[in-house]
């Protein structure tokens, strides 16, 4: 797309019959330091378009400073203008440096991003609560998991129930805690 | 008369969305709750380091015949695919024992 020139977008201003001047000189100076400026967007922002959003800034400011003085000519406006679109330039740069962008939200996958170790943390957690379990707890445990009753396990290993959920309450509790469950009765 | 309607902060809208759970004295909530915990959080479908499914099926009927080290320790609770045949093994054991309290063998 064919960028819009800035003499297309500014020149709302209205000027007083004395100051008509400006007008004329301006747009000279704008088509002087135009390709520049697009060069310059290009080079330092990765975007030429930016140019114009840069250039009415700069022309806002020339307008101002050249209202309040005495008439000059399209070389001096010139380089006002190419100072202002550089002041410009280097604040916006200023202001890029505290951001930074990695690429727009359509690169973004449509899927939320899943941590890829969220297994391995999951992994380690459980390890973490099992972790210098004695051999007996661990077997328990595992008995209970598949099957419905501790009684089933305790008569498994040759033991009563109490027995059995005693030896594994410190691990119980600690899975509980990760689960967010609550002891019966507490 | 204007009832405000107070919106929860803090601990107590943390509260309100994770309430506290009772468990029964079988920790049945528990096993329940760590069993849909491995099956989300351990996905094992290639399944790496699994015991033999005649392990599974052994630890299943005849439980006292396996050992820690038949199991691989711990692996079963840190795979999904050896918990849902472990819960399978279950049900159907629990099918057949109930079929045959329902009919049991003629002496």
């Amino acid at each position: 797309m064919p960028l819009s020139s800035p003499s297309n977008l500014c020149w709302n201003v209205i000027f007083p019959p004395e100051q008509e001047w400006i007008e004329k000189t301006l747009h000279v100076a704008i088509k002087t330091i135009w390709q520049r400026a697009r060069n310059t967007a290009r080079t330092q922002f990765g975007d030429e378009s930016l140019a114009v959003e840069i250039m009415e800034v700069a022309i806002e400011k020339a307008i101002n400073r050249l209202k309040e003085g005495p008439p000059v000519g399209s070389d001096e406006a010139s380089l006002l203008l190419d100072r202002f679109y550089a002041q410009e330039a280097r604040r916006r740069r200023k202001a890029n440096r505290k951001l930074t962008f990695l690429g727009s939200s359509a690169e973004l996958p449509s899927n939320p991003v899943q941590n890829p170790l969220a297994p391995v943390d999951s992994a380690i957690d459980l390890d973490v609560i099992l972790q210098g379990t004695p051999p007996e707890v661990r077997l328990a445990l595992l008995l209970r998991h598949s099957r419905a009753r501790w009684s089933e396990v305790a008569e498994i290993l040759g033991t009563s129930a109490a027995s059995i959920r005693v030896r594994c309450q410190r691990a119980l509790k600690k899975i509980r805690h990760r689960l967010g469950i609550s002891e019966h009765g507490k | 008369m204007t009832v405000a309607t107070v919106e929860p902060i803090g601990k107590e809208a943390v509260a309100e969305h994770q309430p506290i759970l009772h468990d029964d004295p079988n920790d049945t909530l528990l096993f329940e709750k760590l069993q849909k915990y491995i099956l989300t959080h351990y996905p094992n479908p290639e399944r790496i380091g699994c015991p033999d499914p005649a392990v599974l099926k052994k630890f299943a009927d005849t439980p006292r015949e396996v050992g820690l080290a038949d199991l691989k320790d711990l692996h079963i609770f840190k795979c999904a695919e050896c918990t849902r045949a472990l819960m399978e093994l279950r049900q159907r054991r629990e099918l057949a024992k109930m079929q045959e309290e329902s009919h049991p063998p003629i002496p």
